[in-house]
């Protein structure tokens, strides 16, 4: 019956935190104590109000309101699982409308994000200037964009008390990742690891790194990289561990890339759309995300495409749901993403999308739908489903794990400035 | 007007004031949309290019920054020469391809005129994103027109059009082929037939008579044409992200890759500042150049 005095009281707190980090925006500006307040906001958020501590405003407070009646959640495209409303013919996602039948709040969901930069860019004037961008929850992949949101408070610490099923279902790697302590400011959505494919219409098999720069391994012009994704990769597979690099390191991949680009072996420095070139048979191999490799030749139609996980070690990538500052509706944003931690959910999910569920128990619920369309009598179904389930790099082991790196993380402007000027201009060329 | 108003009329009456209020009535929504939609956006990226800051640390401020501007231009003078040798292609291309069609239409098209300029216009019905990856699809090493043509033995196996200077080029020369061939039309379409008659009776030959007459008459077409594909051409960079490959970068790339990639957007805005105000200087030249400030007039009038 005070339903909306909470309200009220809530949005009083979420005023007060807006205009908290717009302060604190100001004051880091200003260059004070830039460093103090940089390496207080590092600290796993003290349990209290973000960054320094100097506020009463708490995880618990921003929300521990009432559900709101609404979610708006930004996506990438082709993230969701997808069904066809047999009366209406409308498109609809399983997952989002059992959400909405079991909470009552209604989901406004939007495929906007083409690029984490370009999506980071466009939100970032709203949020310096402390204004909602009208997101309640977006996914960003671990990354300068990433620490940016979570240094600058640009997004609500969790309650990390308010997860159920992220607590009892979480994998280790998304309940601990390295970027984020205890998952205190985000939650994995979908992961993946960055490998390599070769079109085996095209060239003979391929196993290292060292592959994608011999040109009598690849024609020239046609190895796809991926821009985003290279300096780490090349790291791992010169056996520099990136996660504590320094410049030497980074100059060393440089050189590499430099000598690869040099062989003029490579098409082009992709952000996205290297799947594009490959499947048209442009590109004889690529730098490549295990999921997509997989979805093309197991459901796509084509099979001539085989992953790669190189010899050196793979590149592993986590897209995160986080809560920008000044969301409308965190406690529904919060209850959906949890939601997404309910295995028959995660699996709907899976079933999509076909990459690494953070999600356990989803490997059996897909051998159950698998047995279960195989009495249906859809064999073809039920044997993708089966090689969905026994996919090494949707269900990757200890050993594989171990052999990945979420790559460097890059704290400071210096430090990116740096790296983007060792890096970027491979790329320009 | 306004002048002479003022020496005879010092005190306007009724009548004229209000005229004069309908003609600033009617610069109001030109006006408005110039001074919102072009004035405020430069306003803001020179503002954005004086700033400082980074994303890592709270964001950017303005502190009169102007060494962005430096920091814009080192080592990218290959991609503004890159960008404006693109762009002098794709306009030399366009108008070569646009005039005779668009020579025809106005001579000859007859009661087809409206059917064939729409037919020039038809494509761009399509999203010019989609039709560019179309290009791509086209195009593609052994698509259905290079896969036929190695299958033929006409081109060897590893022969490919795609991440080449001339994709690129050729893919801004067919989006911008109607912002040539419609100036043109409408320049052609003008020209007073009686003068080309009265040619005839001096004895031009159909040569001279077009070198002399018809193409004098046109350069109106052919500035504003020139200007409609140079200008944004130079600033394209999605025909060299979609069709181009890693040594087909231009101007238009860097200031997206400073923009989304690195997140230096005071430096991408300076980048901005710079390449525009160098087309105003490079179109300024060329105004001055290629004729009087008729030719200038005559363009905008059409």
């Amino acid at each position: 019956m005070h339903g909306w005095r909470d309200e009220l009281e809530l949005r009083r707190l979420q005023e007060v935190m807006r205009r908290k980090l717009t302060r604190r925006g100001f004051l880091k500006g200003a260059g004070i104590g830039a460093a103090g307040i940089g390496a207080a906001s590092v600290l796993p958020s003290c349990g209290g109000g973000i960054g320094t501590g100097e506020t009463d405003v708490t995880p618990a407070d921003l929300f521990g309101g009432p559900m709101e009646d609404e979610v708006h959640f930004a996506n990438w495209p082709v993230y969701i699982d997808k069904a066809k409303d047999p009366e209406t013919g409308e498109r609809y996602s399983p997952s989002l409308r059992m959400f909405e039948e079991e909470t009552g709040v209604s989901v406004n969901y939007a495929e906007v994000i083409q690029e984490n930069a370009s999506f980071f860019g466009k939100l970032q004037p709203q949020l310096q200037a402390g204004q909602a961008t009208g997101w309640d929850i977006i996914v960003m992949t671990n990354g300068w964009e990433f620490t940016a949101l979570v240094r600058n408070g640009w997004v609500y610490p969790l309650d990390t008390t308010k997860r159920p099923n992220f607590d009892g279902n979480a994998l280790d790697w998304a309940a601990d990742p390295p970027f984020d302590p205890g998952a205190q400011h985000s939650m994995a959505y979908q992961s993946g690891i960055t490998g390599m494919v070769y079109n085996a219409d095209l060239i003979a098999p391929i196993a290292t790194l060292d592959d994608l720069a011999d040109p009598s391994k690849v024609p020239p012009d046609s190895v796809g990289m991926i821009k985003a994704d290279m300096p780490d990769f090349v790291m791992i597979n010169l056996g520099i561990d990136p996660t504590t690099s320094g410049p030497d390191g980074w100059r060393e991949a440089a050189d590499w890339l430099i000598k690869q680009r040099e062989t003029g072996v490579v098409r082009q420095y992709y952000e996205q759309g290297y799947v594009d070139d490959l499947t048209a048979g442009n590109l004889a191999a690529s730098m490549a995300w295990s999921g997509d490799v997989f979805y093309y030749q197991v459901w796509g139609g084509y099979p001539n495409l085989e992953f790669v996980f190189p010899e050196g070690g793979g590149y592993l990538w986590t897209d995160n749901m986080m809560v920008p500052a000044g969301a409308a509706n965190p406690v529904a944003a919060l209850a959906l993403m949890d939601w997404f931690y309910r295995p028959d959910i995660a699996t709907m999910l899976q079933e999509f999308i076909f990459y690494m569920s953070p999600c356990a128990g989803t490997q059996e619920l897909i051998l159950e739908d698998a047995a279960a369309a195989e009495e249906e009598g859809s064999k073809g179904y039920a044997n993708k489903l089966r090689a969905t389930a026994e996919n090494e790099y949707l269900f990757p082991s200890d050993e594989l794990l171990a052999r990945c790196s979420f790559g460097r993380q890059l704290e400071t402007d210096e430090e990116k400035e740096e790296w983007d000027s060792i890096f970027e201009p491979i790329s320009e060329g | 007007m306004a002048a002479v108003d003022t020496v005879h009329r010092p005190r306007p009456h009724g009548i004229e004031r209000r005229r004069r209020r309908v003609a600033y009535g009617l610069l109001f929504p030109g006006g408005g949309w110039l001074l919102v939609f072009f004035l405020v956006p430069v306003f803001i990226m020179a503002y954005t290019s004086l700033m400082s800051g980074g994303v890592l640390s709270g964001g950017f401020r303005f502190t009169w920054e102007f060494s962005n501007y430096l920091d814009a231009l080192t080592g990218r003078q290959v991609f503004v020469l890159r960008s404006l040798s693109f762009a002098a292609m794709t306009t030399i291309g366009t108008v070569l391809l646009a005039y005779p069609a668009a020579y025809w239409i106005a001579f000859h098209g007859g009661r087809w005129k409206n059917t064939l300029l729409f037919m020039i216009l038809l494509p761009y019905f399509v999203s010019f994103v989609i039709r560019t990856v179309q290009w791509k699809f086209i195009l593609a090493d052994n698509g259905p027109l290079l896969g036929t043509l190695k299958d033929l033995g006409i081109v060897p196996g590893d022969f490919h059009v795609l991440a080449t200077p001339i994709a690129v080029v050729g893919g801004l020369i067919y989006n911008y082929l109607p912002f040539a061939a419609l100036p043109l039309f409408v320049a052609l379409d003008r020209i007073d037939r009686t003068l080309i008659e009265g040619a005839y009776d001096l004895y031009a030959n159909r040569t001279q008579a077009f070198l002399k007459i018809v193409f004098p008459l046109s350069m109106p077409g052919v500035f504003a044409a020139t200007l409609l594909t140079f200008v944004p051409a130079t600033g394209d960079y999605v025909e060299a992200e979609i069709l181009g490959g890693p040594t087909t970068k231009m101007i238009g790339n860097i200031i997206q890759t400073e923009f989304l990639t690195r997140a230096r957007y005071p430096v991408a805005a300076a980048l901005s500042m710079v390449l525009m105000l160098t087309m105003v200087l490079l179109t300024s030249i060329y105004a001055k150049a290629i004729g009087t400030e008729d030719e200038t007039l005559a363009a905008a009038r059409l």
